[in-house]
């Protein structure tokens, strides 16, 4: 699609816009579950942790296979990227005082861990949905409506983390709706450039997969193995990772 | 030289033995490394061998999952959950819930015993991926029981390391390890036999192998070696592993 022919598609450009600032909005969805839950203990962040690591690896399974229908080597070259980004981010966090809202040090660097890390990868999620629009306007309402139920689970697993930690229920709905935020911001470039942007998806998917996969690993799983046992961390994380890739498919 | 004979459970049969032998390397390995009269691995090493089994272990899960894309979702997600549950409630009726630790002297005596029990559920689970895997496509059979051969190899020196540092000797270890690893002929046998037989049941097969996979992974090879070296070299070895493993399969024929 040449530029001119992309500034005539403004009207739907727009449109675009809209739907993707509402399945942002619908990230903020997985805060609610937190509403009903009280008091935390240690053993419930264990599991908390768990079921984040669970929804995150079953959304890498989605993306990786999703990159390499793009480019193989694109999408691995790309996970290498993501894994170094999160090294460097860590890296950067450890050598400052960090605070999240009362919460300081590790915990805090933790949050913001994640925080970063599902925010870049929206901005993948953002060019899949963008070039995804740009396959014809009749599949937008039901792209919209997946994706926007997609942004649930993810918000649960930010909520996940950030919630036993002392973070308010508004704050992480607010914060879910931040982590999507590049979605309707990249989707519009990624709908009106789609020739330009589609080289870039396999990477962009890669690089969303390397990165939360080394989070889980790097952070999420090790610190979910202290505060409970190991094979009732392991049954939750699978079971839900189980979940997700059902829950994809269905979407 | 044709590396596929002509009858599929032949393939089957041939390539999950190679990969069950495939632990005597790892015995060869310890040979090599181990440190001391009772051929140790150190710490730091039995984690990244851990982590790189976990790895490759894991891209073999997913590499599975992806294969049964184009099948019915809900009988494979079934038999995940079944998959998962089964290596759970396994472990907690053979009081294998904690594998032992690899060292110390006051490691408990039945600890060897422990982790060949271990290592042979374990080995019954891939054999099933491949025999699976197989099912679905030779060519990918072959590849994902390559991968879990070159798999075999550090969990081999894990295990073979537990077995010396309690005083057996290596020929021996040696052949404990390949022995337990053989259950992956049976479960390969027995899952290709199956999916072929009843197509149906393909999905439901398929699913079973990626949940007890992945359970396993998180089981048994990703807490121990969190405690035996830092969680970022841990992280870095298995994604690197998870990694080669995906861009191998994307590059194969």
């Amino acid at each position: 699609m040449s530029a001119g022919a992309g500034i005539a598609a403004a009207g739907p450009a727009l449109l675009v816009f809209a739907y993707g600032l509402a399945t942002a909005l619908a990230t903020g969805l997985g805060a609610l579950p937190f509403a009903f839950v009280r008091r935390v203990s240690p053993r419930a962040v264990a599991f908390a942790n768990a079921v984040a690591a669970g929804l995150m690896l079953g959304a890498c399974f989605g993306l990786a296979a999703e990159g390499t229908r793009y480019g193989a080597w694109q999408t691995i070259a790309g996970a290498n990227l993501g894994v170094v980004f999160i090294l460097a981010t860590q890296r950067w966090l450890g050598r400052r005082e960090v605070t999240f809202g009362a919460a300081g040090g590790v915990e805090a660097r933790r949050m913001m861990l994640i925080v970063v890390v599902m925010t870049v990868h929206s901005f993948a999620e953002g060019v899949a949905v963008g070039s995804a629009f740009g396959g014809g306007m009749e599949l937008a309402t039901a792209i919209t409506i997946a994706i926007a139920v997609h942004n649930v689970p993810e918000g649960l697993a930010i909520s996940a983390v950030l919630r036993p930690r002392g973070t308010s229920l508004a704050a992480c709905a607010g914060w879910s709706v931040f982590s999507s935020l590049p979605q309707p911001l990249m989707a519009v470039p990624a709908f009106l450039f789609v020739e330009a942007f589609r080289p870039a998806l396999p990477w962009g998917l890669g690089f969303a997969a390397g990165a939360m996969v080394f989070m889980v690993l790097v952070e999420l799983l090790p610190e979910a193995y202290e505060d409970a046992p190991r094979p009732a961390i392991g049954l939750v994380a699978t079971l839900t990772l189980v979940a997700m890739l059902l829950f994809q498919r269905y979407l | 030289m044709d590396l596929i004979p002509d009858d599929p459970t032949l393939t089957v049969l041939a390539y999950s033995a190679l990969s069950a032998a495939a632990a005597a390397l790892g015995a060869v390995l310890l040979a090599a490394f181990g440190r001391g009269g009772r051929r140790e691995l150190p710490t730091a090493w039995s984690g990244w061998a851990n982590a790189l089994a976990a790895g490759m272990m894991f891209a073999a899960a997913y590499l599975l999952a992806e294969s049964g894309l184009a099948g019915p979702p809900l009988p494979a997600a079934l038999g995940a959950a079944l998959g998962a549950l089964f290596i759970f409630t396994t472990h907690a009726a053979l009081g294998i819930a904690r594998p032992p630790r690899a060292r110390g002297r006051r490691a408990d005596p039945s600890g060897g015993r422990k982790a060949v029990v271990i290592s042979a559920l374990h080995s019954a689970c891939e054999g099933v991926a491949i025999g699976v895997a197989m099912a679905v496509d030779l060519r990918f059979g072959i590849f994902l029981a390559l991968a879990i051969a070159v798999h075999n190899v550090p969990e081999a020196t894990v295990l073979c390391g537990v077995l010396t540092g309690r005083g057996m000797r290596l020929p021996a270890a040696t052949a404990l390890a390949v022995a337990a690893d053989a259950t992956q002929v049976l479960g390969a046998v027995a899952a290709f036999a199956l999916a072929s037989a009843a197509p149906a049941a393909l999905p439901w097969v398929q699913g079973f192998a990626v949940g007890a996979l992945i359970n396993l992974v998180l089981i048994e090879l990703l807490p121990d070696s969190y405690r035996e070296a830092g969680h970022t070299s841990i992280a870095l070895v298995a994604s690197v592993a998870m990694g080669i493993v995906v861009l191998l399969r994307g590059l194969a024929p």
